[in-house]
């Protein structure tokens, strides 16, 4: 992108892709050794024998997690969660960066240094837990959305997007009657599009991602969201790692190992952040260049 | 919209009345309520979620007793006051100065080791003509960041587990077998790869966009000049990277008391406590675990307090240097 000069591909070039592929390579073959295990049969997975290609290839892990209960009510709370929590999120979010994208609002200093200070101090594990449980949130399906439902830092970065926007485009819709509201939602919108849609994206990620919320607050089995699943299958094999650093845990109800079973569990939690991850690529990265750092 | 001014508008400007209801605050208000009507909904969610439980914090300095009141919230109220009990006490655990003491380390080998690499990543990608190329590594290399750390924790057990490939390659090799999750001497190591390998890529993006910000004519007036490319990186993209590198190294070394919370508390077990341990995980073990809130409250806000200053006076040094910031 930088220079265009037109020559031969140099030694330069050579090496340098080479270098850079290699890192592309490292990148990918952890993930691609977790999809190895999970298509393997159960004899190579338990020798140490499956390295980034799957090995006796078969699907039956796969089908057997996809069919066991918990999983099954972990992925639709997980689903639950972040399709409400992302909405819930943008509406918060959206609502009140408009008001302090004005320089005009009385009192905008002030609201700004409450929201900065809430994102640099927060109260602390403890007293957020003992306010959780008095209200009554605990293993409820709120315990997992209103820990999410709000982030200062990507209020800012809409904030600072909408300052970005032309002001005579706002002007006109006033001149022609239109409320505050009405140009935030027929003008100002509209024309925040990549934006928004990245910071949809980093909700809904988050939300998706979020295992520490559960572990804090939900013990219903039923409320588990997939994340957490996820986190107690690997807690319980770094527990039951014997002298030897081998995870010696069989789960009984199919004589698979619980080694193939948390493969084929990471594989499909992680399929839906890969179908929605490549078509949103081109926003995120205009997005957080556009309204991550104030000048 | 009151755009219109009438004659008497126009008297009372002349004559310098100002009564009670035309305010400039009130005149701005009536005209923009519902700017005021907007920012309602946020105010009341952060002051249930953000606000209220920093009287929690009082916590620290009583001692609490769970069922003094009908909800573990009025008992915080309720609980009789201590002084500096906890904080003294907890200083003098030596728990807790391994989990300082690891915090601080973990968080500079994280520094020393990681912030260079998205740096040079960015530098070496922008020079490779192909934009197809870029913009697939791109999607490559930033995906790791959007997997959870339950996620990267399990690829990283599978990994590094005794039938896993790193550890098959070693026995190949004809090396010992490394107990990579247990060990104290190389679970550091794993936990600056990981992170590395998890987010690399993704911090790239600042860069990149810094490059592809400085002035292109340097470069064509360079490559006239006869600068390979070598010299090029060397006197034009990377002191025109400086003011952004400087700000992010200043704001990293600001979050130096989070030495990642969730990472850890995904990938460490007993085993490792005594190099892994970090103050997160101290204080939900101390506090949620062994139900010790006063004392997990009293770490968590020593925490806290000593990230808050690092922050800001990070920020502001950050502004002095590069005239940016991050808000």
């Amino acid at each position: 992108m930088a220079t265009k000069q037109k020559h031969k591909i140099s030694v330069f070039t050579i090496i340098n892709v080479f270098i850079l592929s290699l890192f592309g390579v490292i990148t990918l073959l952890p993930v691609l050794h977790v999809v190895a295990k999970a298509f393997s049969g159960e004899g190579p997975v338990v020798a140490g024998l499956v390295t980034f290609w799957p090995k006796q290839f078969q699907t039956d892990t796969i089908k057997y997690v996809l069919k066991k209960p918990e999983f099954l009510s972990s992925f639709k709370v997980s689903l639950f969660v972040t399709i409400v929590g992302t909405a819930i999120a943008m509406f918060l979010t959206v609502t009140v960066a408009y008001p302090l994208s004005k320089p005009e609002l009385k009192g905008r200093k002030f609201f700004l240094y409450i929201f900065v200070f809430i994102m640099l101090f927060n109260a602390g594990m403890v007293p957020n837990y003992l306010l959780y449980r008095s209200l009554n949130l605990t293993n409820t399906i709120w315990a997992l959305i209103f820990p999410g439902a709000f982030s200062v830092f990507n209020m800012l970065v809409v904030k600072n997007y909408f300052e970005s926007l032309p002001e005579t485009v706002e002007e006109a819709a006033r001149i022609d009657g239109a409320s505050n509201m009405q140009t935030l939602y027929k003008v100002v919108i509209p024309m925040s599009l990549p934006v928004l849609a990245t910071v949809t994206l980093f909700y809904a990620v988050g939300f998706w991602n979020n295992y520490m919320s559960g572990v804090l607050y939900i013990t219903d089995p039923s409320l588990k969201p997939l994340q957490q699943y996820l986190y107690d299958l690997i807690n319980e094999a770094l527990e039951t790692i014997d002298a030897t650093g081998n995870i010696a845990d069989i789960d009984s109800a199919m004589n698979l190992t619980g080694e193939s079973v948390r493969a084929a569990t990471i594989v499909v939690s992680t399929v839906p952040i890969l179908l929605v991850y490549p078509s949103l690529q081109k926003y995120f990265v205009k997005g957080i260049t556009i309204g991550s750092v104030k000048g | 919209m009151g755009k219109t001014i009438y004659g008497s508008d126009i008297k009372q400007i002349e004559q310098g009345v100002v009564s009670k209801k035309s305010s400039p605050f009130m005149r701005y208000f009536k005209k923009n309520y519902d700017m005021y009507l907007l920012l309602i909904p946020t105010l009341v969610f952060i002051i249930i979620f953000n606000i209220i439980p920093m009287y929690g914090i009082t916590l620290a300095f009583k001692d609490y007793n769970m069922f003094a009141a009908e909800t573990p919230w009025k008992s915080i109220s309720a609980s009789e006051w201590v002084g500096f009990k906890h904080f003294k006490n907890v200083f003098g655990r030596s728990d807790f100065k391994n989990a300082l003491a690891n915090t601080l380390i973990i968080s500079a080998y994280k520094i020393l080791f990681l912030f260079p690499l998205p740096i040079i990543f960015a530098i070496f990608l922008n020079e490779v003509n192909s934009i197809k190329f870029q913009k697939g590594l791109q999607l490559i290399v930033y995906l790791p960041h959007f997997l959870s750390w339950a996620v990267v924790a399990g690829i990283f057990v599978a990994l590094l587990s005794s039938t896993g490939v790193v550890n098959m390659m070693l026995a190949k090799l004809g090396f010992e077998k490394v107990k990579f999750m247990m060990d104290n001497s190389v679970f550091r190591k794993v936990l600056v790869f990981s992170e590395g390998w998890k987010e690399i890529g993704w911090s790239s993006i600042i860069y990149f966009a810094a490059i592809a910000g400085l002035d292109q004519e340097c470069y064509e007036a360079a490559h006239i000049d006869g600068a390979n490319r070598f010299q090029q990186i060397w006197y034009i993209t990377i002191p025109g990277l400086m003011p952004t590198i400087i700000l992010m190294l200043i704001l990293r070394v600001g979050s130096i008391m989070d030495a990642g919370f969730s990472q850890i508390f995904a990938m460490y077990n007993p085993t490792v406590y005594e190099s892994a341990d970090i103050i997160g995980t101290y204080v939900y073990r101390m506090g949620l675990g062994k139900m010790d809130f006063s004392m997990g409250t009293a770490v968590g806000l020593f925490n806290s307090l000593i990230g808050l200053i690092l922050v800001l006076s990070s920020n502001k040094l950050a502004k002095k240097a590069t005239g940016k910031s991050i808000w």
